[in-house]
């Protein structure tokens, strides 16, 4: 603790902020450690956003942050909503474009929403603990981060302020004819009893092959292989609107956001959800122009839900051979400390553990760009009792557990009679629309704050460049053999080994200056003086990638002397670095 | 080339379309395409479906009577590959065909088909027919690191004789692979160890290393080729493909065109691919993998019947073999949009015999020259075509200071692209192929309507519905895509009617030439019913019942 606190002190001298606030918080032992204490941007992070609450918090923590945190809108959504990105990084030092970038969205499935309060958690945390936490203040000296809290604005609208249920309407809202019949979304979900919950539908019935749980009411199993039932299920919700003889057959959208991406992009009869072409949705456009304009973007995070995993490419097993040993020990050392800093989530590769997924986002940004990538599947049914069910996912009762002895029956519609006019007399009820798949506001901000530990401890790996030693060796004739070591302080290399094998990056460079230089060359073995020549601008040499916690070695040969040597860096996703000797 | 823009300024705009050598620049195109819409307002109707990188407009013909949108339709596109200008030349050459023939036959389609034309889809690449330096481009206006090294443009060609041509460069060096072919020693073939040949030449193209990276040329202007950015099989990271798949406005522009136009039941491509000589087999291996690479079993069977319809029509003969390449629209027309896709260059390099010897009693041999540079050059010979062969000439290039380069070679474009003046037969050849094709479409019938009393107010309704073309209503591969529509066969009531036994609608798979399929439907109540069946690749037919 003394430690932390000289830290602390020595940090405030630096700082324009005041410091003496946040530490009388911690004096008078209001501060929880780990929060910041009085933050400028009041938040309170046990409930979900619309799209005017989220468009007020990034104006806010703009406004209130101007040196570390900037608001753009990076175009509109199908509806015509501005899709809010913020930038934060310490402006003040160097040039935001130019530090290795982090790139956070979430909510690209319209019903998996609690990835915008994730997103809004890390920046307001960001922002609010820079003056505060060093580790923090340093961060974002070194990275930029680029945090988009919602890029399904449109459909994330309709989930919250409609009638639906825990899966709908995942899809964004562009109308599209989900049954063949030439028509569009004319038999969504029909709120039969006006609550605003799509809940499900069981009717009475001497065939049924499901009962009531005689331990608790609210819940139905289905009956064993010997055993005779007295209900049966009959799905969300709703009525045959279009009089076809099929209930619910064509909803909001329907596609998926998540399968519009341009890396092995297969069309709907392979990949369900798919559209014409990669990027046919004006979201996906965006982002992918934005991903293009900001080269510097070195790793990324996209949150889902649900299921408590941390998951990176492929998503496809045919794209398994891109994910090369050197990238997957890079992924292998996130998700291994993430598993840690999550208790209940797990570390998964898509296609082997999840499902099959072409065209998805991580892929493009993975194997399309060469940013490391993850995406998070927040909460799982671990964090009810802290234990895992024996049983699957969907299958187990925790969840009706958990509402009766925490949320005391706060999480289900209580069955109730219905004359419906397809099926007569059934009973509708269920989970509400925003439980199992979403947090409960209790647990909301725990694990965002989990989750953005995870991503930062991603952030802040990603590469540091440092301009180590520089070796000077007189030469016949008046020249100077000049050697240089580059030196990247953390685990992402400044290329993944796919994009080395691909070129999808420019080389990083490596420039001498005040120098007159007339022959440059790579080291490929100093000790043993085996080196290759560059013959095309020797004065700046053109590397393929600096290694995690690697090192390359340039050389270059000088004509006259010079007192004052610049070795300059300048890497796309390693950003910049320079020394003088 | 200075006499050829020295003519171009000469001739007014509708003089140029009866230029008979020179292709056509896009304001040209532009204006002769609005020419034929004028003509024929009430046939035809011209619509820009997007702008390339460049900010050229992409144009669609629209070529039918009425409702065109309500009609089965085949769509002609040429030009995704920039550097084949002779497509655009033809796709056009037939939308004039089409409306100014004065055939009955023709004139007929009208009233049931509607035809759509594309003719050029990267017109960026195109206008470099028109440039001062004349070289064969594929990309779009979109600035590409063609060799990934992180320099935009940094090594283009260069124009060593002055002459405004790109065309290739020759180096005496002994570390050359290249030999002069016997057959023509203007032309290089590789030298073949195993019959004894030793390399004499370096062949590279026309300019010099820029950046020193021991490659000519590799990353000059023109940036991605249409042809190679779309879905199907995407070439990933290499020259010409784009960052992406359906990166490109144009590949967006034409793409969006066709999934909205979903009463296109076939797509004709004129390119530098070819499945219709020579139709692509059927192999089941390729069909039964989650992603699907072969052509299904009864597509194969329809593609056999359209490429012995077209050999027939066209009679055109020594085609290229030109699989379809990776990314190519062709491609993922068949296996992403789910229609019929039929891809041929339109012209190619006819067969030249040797002048008949009439000293000699026995007929002349036809020598089988392999060589495609060869043979072209025969060809251009007889037909007395000029400036298609540049002479070697000796430059000074600095990077074999030391050794004799020339400059020489066949010139830009030629030979896919002949004179124009040589397209109009071959444009009549793909008129017959057109029509003959058109003529063969499905066509959607309801026959055989019976009506039964059950009982009182109670009436049995039964229907047939049939392929009367000679090709199926659609695709096989269209029956597994979202956008390809199924055939809707739908019952419609009213007042007091309803439905007793049977589905209001009905949705079914592709129907092959002749093949029925019934509906039944109880029905109570009294009047008259309507039934309507049919599918945007096949028409649509309604029939009213009275209920017994």
């Amino acid at each position: 603790m003394k430690k932390y606190i000289f830290l602390f002190f020595l940090s405030c001298s630096f700082s324009v902020f005041s410091q003496e606030k946040a530490q009388n918080d911690d004096l008078i032992g209001l501060r929880a450690i780990g929060s910041p204490a009085n933050p400028k941007v009041k938040m309170s992070w046990n409930h979900y956003n619309d799209y005017a609450m989220i468009s007020r918090f990034c104006q806010d923590l703009a406004k209130a942050y101007p040196d570390l945190v900037k608001i753009e809108s990076m175009g509109k959504s199908y509806q015509g909503r501005d899709m809010w990105v913020l930038t934060i990084t310490d402006f003040r030092t160097g040039t935001a474009n130019r530090k290795p970038g982090f790139y956070i969205d979430g909510n690209i499935h319209s019903n998996e929403i609690q990835g915008t309060e994730v997103s809004m958690y890390t920046a307001w945390y960001l922002a609010e603990s820079f003056a505060s936490v060093p580790f923090v203040k340093q961060l974002l000296q070194d990275k930029v981060f680029y945090i988009t809290p919602t890029i399904n604005p449109d459909a994330r609208e309709d989930f919250l302020k409609n009638p639906n249920n825990a899966n709908s309407p995942r899809s964004g809202m562009m109308a599209l004819d989900d049954d063949g019949d030439g028509v569009a979304d004319e038999d969504k979900y029909d709120d039969l009893d006006g609550d605003g919950n799509i809940v499900l539908m069981r009717r009475k019935s001497a065939t049924g092959r499901w009962k009531i749980d005689p331990e608790n009411p609210q819940r139905m199993i289905q009956v064993k292989q010997d055993e005779k039932g007295d209900y049966e299920m009959l799905g969300y919700e709703g009525l045959d609107n279009d009089g076809d003889g099929q209930v619910n057959e064509d909803v909001t959208g329907y596609y998926d956001p998540n399968r519009d991406w341009g890396w092995n992009w297969q069309p709907d009869y392979i990949q369900r959800g798919a559209l014409y072409y990669p990027g046919t949705l004006p979201e996906t456009k965006n982002i992918k122009n934005f991903v293009m304009n900001h080269p510097n973007i070195a790793g990324a995070q996209s949150y889902h839900n649900y299921g408590g995993m941390f998951l990176r490419g492929p998503g496809a097993e045919e794209d398994a051979p891109f994910y090369v040993a050197q990238d997957a020990a890079v992924y292998d050392y996130f998700g291994k400390i993430g598993e840690k800093m999550n208790p209940g989530y797990k570390y998964f590769v898509i296609y082997k553990d999840l499902y099959t997924v072409y065209g998805g986002e991580i892929d493009w940004m993975a194997l399309g760009r060469g940013i490391f990538t993850f995406s998070t599947e927040l909460l799982t049914s671990y964090k009810l009792f802290n234990k895992n069910t024996e049983e699957g996912r969907y299958q187990n009762n925790e969840f009706d557990e958990f509402s009766k002895l925490l949320l005391f029956d706060d999480a289900y519609v209580t069955w109730k009679p219905f004359k419906h006019p397809q099926y007569g007399d059934i009973e509708i009820g269920g989970p509400k629309k925003n439980y199992v798949r979403a947090h409960p506001g209790f647990m909301l901000e725990e694990d965002a704050h989990r989750n953005m530990a995870f991503t930062i401890l991603h952030a802040s790996q990603m590469p540091k460049l440092e301009v180590l030693d520089l070796k000077q060796k007189p030469l016949a004739g008046g020249l100077t053999e000049i050697t240089a070591t580059i030196f990247n302080q953390k685990v992402i290399p400044t290329h993944s080994a796919h994009d080395v094998k691909y070129k999808i990056e420019r080389p990083d460079y490596i420039t001498l200056k005040n120098a007159n230089v007339v022959a440059g060359m790579l080291v490929e073995n100093e000790d043993l003086n085996i080196t290759k020549e560059q013959k095309f601008t020797p004065q700046t040499l053109e590397v393929t990638n600096i290694s995690g916690l690697g090192n390359v070695k340039v050389r270059w040969i000088v004509k006259g002397k010079s007192d004052r040597y610049t070795v300059e860096v300048d890497s796309a996703k390693g950003g910049l670095a320079s020394k003088t000797f | 080339m200075k006499k050829l823009l020295l003519i171009f300024g000469l001739l007014s705009v509708n003089q140029l379309a009866n230029a008979q050598n020179a292709y056509q620049n896009h304001s040209q195109l532009t204006s002769r395409l609005k020419a034929l819409s004028a003509r024929y307002g009430t046939n035809a109707s011209v619509q820009s479906i997007g702008k390339s990188k460049g900010g050229r407009d992409i144009w669609a013909l629209t070529i039918g009577k009425g409702n065109v949108s309500q009609k089965p339709a085949i769509a002609i596109i040429a030009g995704v590959d920039g550097a084949h200008l002779a497509g655009t030349e033809l796709a056009v050459q037939l939308a004039e065909k089409l409306l100014g023939s004065a055939s009955d036959s023709v004139a007929k389609l009208f009233d049931t088909k509607t035809f759509y034309i594309v003719p050029g889809v990267n017109p960026d690449a195109q206008e470099q027919y028109a440039a001062k330096v004349k070289f064969e481009r594929s990309g779009n206006d979109t600035d590409t690191d063609d060799d990934r090294d992180g320099r935009m443009n940094e090594d283009p060609f260069e124009d060593l004789n002055g002459d405004g041509l790109i065309t290739q460069i020759r180096v005496e060096d002994p570390a050359g692979t290249y030999i002069l072919s016997k057959d023509d020693p203007r032309v290089l073939i590789k030298a073949d160890p195993a019959k004894g040949e030793i390399g004499k030449y370096l062949l590279i193209t026309e300019g010099f290393d820029n950046d020193k990276d021991g490659l000519f040329n590799e990353d000059g202007v023109g940036g991605v080729n249409i042809d190679k950015n779309t879905t199907y099989d995407y070439p990933i990271f290499v020259a010409g493909s784009g960052e992406y798949a359906a990166s490109e406005p144009e590949t967006r522009a034409i793409l969006d065109f066709l999934y909205k136009n979903i009463n296109i039941f076939a797509v004709l491509t004129f390119g530098p691919g070819n499945n219709l000589t020579e139709a692509v087999k059927f192999d089941k291996s390729k069909t039964t993998k989650r992603i699907i690479t072969g052509v299904l079993e009864k597509d194969a069977a329809v593609g056999e019947l359209v490429s012995k319809l077209y050999n027939s029509k066209t009679g055109l003969k020594d085609a290229p073999v030109l699989p379809l390449t990776k990314g190519s629209l062709a491609q993922t027309i068949y296996y992403h949009y789910g229609r019929f896709s039929f891809a041929t260059p339109g012209w190619w390099t006819p067969k030249t015999l040797a002048p008949k010897d009439t000293s000699k009693k026995e007929s002349p041999k036809v020598p089988a020259t392999e060589n495609e540079d060869i043979k072209y050059l025969k060809w251009a010979e007889a037909q007395k075509i000029p400036n298609v062969f540049v002479n070697w000439q000796a430059v000074k290039h600095p990077d074999f200071a030391d050794k004799k380069a020339e400059v020489g070679g066949i010139a830009p474009f030629v030979k896919w692209n002949p004179p124009v003046s040589f397209l109009a037969e071959t444009a009549d050849k793909h008129l017959k192929f057109l029509t003959a094709l058109a003529n063969q479409m499905p066509e959607i019938q309801l026959l055989n309507v019976q009506s039964e009393a059950v009982s009182a107010g109670l009436t049995r309704i039964t229907v047939q519905v049939i392929n009367k073309g000679l090709l199926p209503t659609s695709a096989e591969i269209g029956d597994k895509v979202r956008w390809a529509q199924k055939i809707k066969t739908e019952l419609k009531l009213s007042g007091n009617q309803a439905i007793v036994s049977g589905r209001k609608i009905n949705l079914r798979n592709a129907l092959a030439s002749g093949e029925v399929q019934e509906y039944t439907w109880l029905i109570s109540g009294s009047g008259s019913v309507t039934i309507e069946s049919g599918v945007p690749t096949a028409g649509s037919k309604t029939v009213s019942v009275n209920l017994k």
